[in-house]
């Protein structure tokens, strides 16, 4: 028996939820380098903070290690919530604004990736489903199962080898060339963007097909197609008007579960194209050791993955009344 | 038809075993296979030969011997963190699925909070702070892995705890344990088995993210931590697709073995989809 709530009193619950998802993630972010072994003002500072021996009793003060645990937790918040995520000697910038610049080139190219990914695993999944067992399905399926197996990163690198580097169509890296404006700045980022969109594209398209063309098999089945088919309604019709529309609400949780994967199949294949996203940003962070960074993004990465997961709730509701 | 359909879902599975099968043996035997040790300096950037089947790398190791000895650290980090993950999740899944209530609600809340917070961040966040070792990335890896299996198992568990046969040994008087262990578990066993097939591909594949971004244990060799090297040190730039190729090569192919195995397991753990197959 499945108890029936008000939407109101969901959506509360569903608000509490992510709440509490939000708190875990800030208090890991905050607790992990204060219990990592070793030095904790290293920890949160970073190896690339140059200080002395008899520096370190000052900054421990002054990062308030010797207060009480949640008295240092409250401090942590408060810095968080007015902007002060701590220092990147790395970028040699506060890590809010160094962050804040790499998450924008990230979503510049996660976000078409999603939408044109979806559309390509939607068409695809459709004609395979309901053309199942014919070449064409067989010879899809296994493409994009292709994919699915590969390293993301790997299938940046091999494009970049062959396009970029052995026929010279796409540039090696980077966003622009420098120097353009207007029209000719928009065509040269386009241009830089082309590769590593078409690797993210291929992999979120990988990901949504299969689960796209078990719906719509499933979906064959179903008696309402039976029925539209002993109505004597044309193939494009019950594609589009019945499978298309009932197999949409599955394409968009997948999506929003699979976030938080795309996000972190884009970091790879940024730091192979030179992307000035986070993923870059990640990687060299990591190799300077930048611990503020690492967790600046951490945290800015956990975020948007909440976010994704948030509207994709609330777009499932408006595409599946089923389950209002 | 039937039987034809039944022979490519076998047909899959060893598809499946065979790919994985060179692999594990690779990793069992690499001492015997490999030609050189891969520890060893030598001259850097050989091109293949016969001497060195897939070259050198910068410092000279022998490619070919390196990919052998990768197969155990890559299949071993794979297996390992996904037995631990599997094994955290069935418990959890079985025991929150059983007794239903606020221990449900408590357990699956976690499990809720652990699924959205994206794992290779984590997976980053954690070893940056505990170092490259080959048990920290397991455990870590693990620990982000078991929520999934949980929730799964969880829901397997509530359709099976109201059946006949589990209301029956309930009534004869079986303790909860047992009524856990002899009448739940074996049930939801082929499901755990296409979830820890499941699994070992999610960690291998993000064992060679980490190394890839030099987070790997350096005194170890992995197909991730060869892509680092050969994108780090030359190979990638200089084009020795010798030295690139082969390790991506290997991680999609055992990839695509273990997914082809997990699909013949899903096949048949889902009647729903057996149904729909045998159409």
């Amino acid at each position: 028996m499945q108890r029936h709530y008000h939407p109101a009193a969901s959506f509360l619950g569903k608000a509490l939820r992510y709440s509490i998802v939000l708190i875990v993630i800030i208090a890991l972010n905050f607790l992990i380098p204060r219990v990592m072994p070793g030095d904790p003002v290293k920890n949160i500072l970073g190896e690339q903070a140059y200080y002395t021996a008899e520096d370190v009793a000052a900054l421990s003060a002054e990062l308030g290690l010797d207060k009480p645990v949640y008295q240092q937790f409250g401090d942590y918040l408060g810095g968080l919530f007015s902007g002060d995520w701590g220092y990147s000697y790395l970028y040699m910038q506060p890590v809010l604004e160094a962050v804040g610049g790499h998450l924008l080139w990230t979503l510049v190219l996660i976000l078409p990736a999603i939408i044109l990914g979806a559309l390509l695993a939607g068409l695809a999944g459709l004609v395979a489903g309901y053309f199942r067992k014919t070449p064409l399905d067989i010879g899809l399926t296994s493409g994009f199962m292709l994919v699915y197996a590969m390293p993301h990163y790997w299938i940046a690198m091999l494009m970049l080898m062959f396009f970029s580097f052995n026929l010279g169509w796409f540039p090696m890296g980077k966003v622009t060339t420098g120097g353009l404006s207007g029209f000719a700045y928009f065509a040269d980022l386009l241009w830089h963007m082309a590769l590593p969109l078409l690797v993210i594209t291929l992999f979120k398209a990988a990901y949504d097909f299969l689960i796209m063309r078990n719906t719509v098999i499933s979906i064959c089945g179903e008696d309402y197609i039976l029925m539209a088919r002993a109505k004597g309604l044309g193939r494009g019709w019950i594609l589009f008007k019945h499978i298309l529309r009932n197999s949409l609400a599955p394409l968009v949780t997948v999506t929003a579960i699979q976030f938080g994967m795309l996000f972190s199949g884009v970091l790879l294949v940024e730091t192979v194209f030179s992307w000035p996203g986070m993923g870059t940003l990640i990687y060299e962070a990591i190799g300077a050791r930048d611990y503020p960074l690492i967790q600046g993004a951490f945290l800015i990465i956990a975020v948007c993955v909440l976010l994704a997961n948030m509207t994709a709730d609330l777009l499932y509701r408006r595409l599946d009344p089923r389950t209002a | 038809m039937n039987i034809l359909k039944k022979l490519t879902a076998n047909k899959l599975l060893f598809f499946g075993v065979v790919l994985l099968g060179i692999f594990v043996l690779s990793a069992v035997f690499a001492p015997l296979i490999s030609p050189h040790d891969p520890w060893t300096y030598g001259q850097a950037f050989l091109h293949p030969s016969a001497q060195h089947l897939l070259g050198t790398n910068d410092v000279g190791q022998d490619i070919f011997s390196e990919l052998v000895y990768s197969a155990r650290v890559s299949l071993w980090v794979g297996f390992v963190s996904a037995s631990l993950a599997t094994l955290l999740g069935v418990a959890v899944g079985i025991w929150a699925g059983f007794r239903r209530g606020w221990l449900d609600n408590v357990l699956m809340g976690m499990a809720d909070i652990f699924l959205v917070i994206p794992a290779l961040p984590l997976v980053i966040l954690l070893s940056v702070y505990l170092g490259p070792s080959i048990w920290n990335i397991i455990l870590v890896i693990a620990l982000t892995l078991w929520p999934g299996t949980a929730r799964v198992i969880r829901s397997q568990v509530i359709t099976i705890r109201q059946s006949g046969y589990v209301e029956s040994a309930r009534i004869m008087g079986a303790s909860e344990f047992r009524l856990m262990w002899r009448h739940v578990l074996p049930n939801v066993l082929p499901l755990v088995a296409a979830k820890f097939i499941l699994a070992v591909a999610v960690a291998l594949l993000l064992e060679a993210s980490m190394s890839f971004l030099g987070l790997g244990d350096p005194s170890q060799k992995s197909w991730g931590m060869m892509l680092h090297y050969a994108f780090s040190r030359g190979g990638f730039v200089q084009n020795l697709y010798w030295w690139y190729l082969p390790p991506g090569l290997c991680i999609t192919l055992c990839i695509l073995g273990l997914t082809f195995i997990n699909m013949s397991f899903e096949d048949r753990t889902d009647p729903r989809l057996q149904r729909i197959l045998d159409r």
